[in-house]
């Protein structure tokens, strides 16, 4: 079963995400993709980490190349968040790279190994704002990525001011 | 309470004129002490940007807002879907409106998003 979750900032992805997994009887696995530097990220991880504590999951600090993990088999997994994977994977040199098919092949060895795949991620696209070259980029491949997950998805939740709202599947 | 939300000019505040026939005070400009007699107010995001000027916990003043008057009906804009802003100010606004609209939504029996001037209620039931 693999189900999407997206939505803008602070909209509540994260708990409600979280709570998908609850009371999942196998391992739990966390995949966190923000890298931690600077002092807003290890504030945003630090606080991540509290609001996760005691729900089960182990975690796992995986940047870039998520299809190169090696994880048991029937597991949980959510993975928090595709657009902090898709920034890292295509601004890792000082190029520019489409990291659309390392991410999309990815996401499909994780769904082997999990029995229930939970994948957080972000609207980008609604702000109106017109970016140079390398951002317009981003809110490209991330949207098209998005469109490709949520295919491949059993349900797609969005979750507005804390609301989860489906628009494909159903709560579960 | 009430929390209309959805993305700028979608025709949220006439949706509150039209439904509710009430008077709307503006979050933009109002005092604050307005918010907890209003019936209607529009743009909470631009009052917890003034309130976040004035160094003040928009948070806080947020969940006492629920409590103090809660048969308010709440306009506040869906500003958190795109890019994160350059400005650290941007970004503690953004995401400070985002932690408060999780407060108002939970707070309110009927939630209403407007896309297009179309009313979808995504928590509660329609009056």
């Amino acid at each position: 079963m693999m189900t999407v979750v997206t939505g803008g900032s602070k909209c509540g992805k994260s708990s409600f995400a979280e709570s998908m997994l609850d009371g999942f009887d196998n391992r739990k696995l966390y995949i966190a993709t923000m890298r931690p530097y600077g002092e807003e990220a290890l504030t945003a991880i630090e606080r991540h980490r509290r609001l996760r504590s005691k729900k089960g999951f182990e975690t796992i600090e995986r940047y870039t190349d998520i299809g190169g993990l090696s994880l048991p088999e029937g597991c949980g997994i959510l993975l928090e968040c595709m657009g902090n994977l898709c920034a890292n994977e295509m601004f890792r040199d000082d190029r520019i790279t489409d990291p659309f098919l390392t991410i999309t092949d990815g996401i499909r060895r994780l769904r082997e190994y999990a029995s229930k795949l939970i994948i957080v991620t972000n609207t980008v696209c609604c702000d109106g704002i017109s970016y140079e070259y390398g951002t317009s980029e981003y809110i490209r491949v991330l949207s098209r990525i998005n469109t490709i997950l949520a295919d491949m998805s059993d349900n797609v939740i969005e979750c507005v001011y804390g609301i989860p709202v489906v628009l494909k599947g159903k709560l579960s | 309470m009430i929390m209309i939300t959805g993305g700028a000019f979608q025709g949220k505040a006439d949706f509150a004129k039209s439904n509710f026939g009430c008077k709307i005070s503006d979050g933009g400009s109002c005092d604050f002490k307005e918010a907890f007699f209003a019936e209607c107010i529009r743009d909470y995001h631009l009052l917890i940007k003034r309130l976040l000027d004035e160094g003040r916990d928009a948070k806080e003043f947020t969940g006492r807002l629920c409590s103090e008057n809660p048969g308010l009906i709440v306009i506040i804009n869906e500003i958190g879907c795109g890019i994160v802003p350059l400005e650290k100010k941007e970004r503690i606004w953004r995401e400070e409106v985002g932690r408060a609209g999780c407060i108002i939504a939970d707070n309110s029996e009927t939630v209403i998003r407007i896309c297009c001037g179309i009313p979808t209620v995504i928590k509660g039931g329609a009056e």
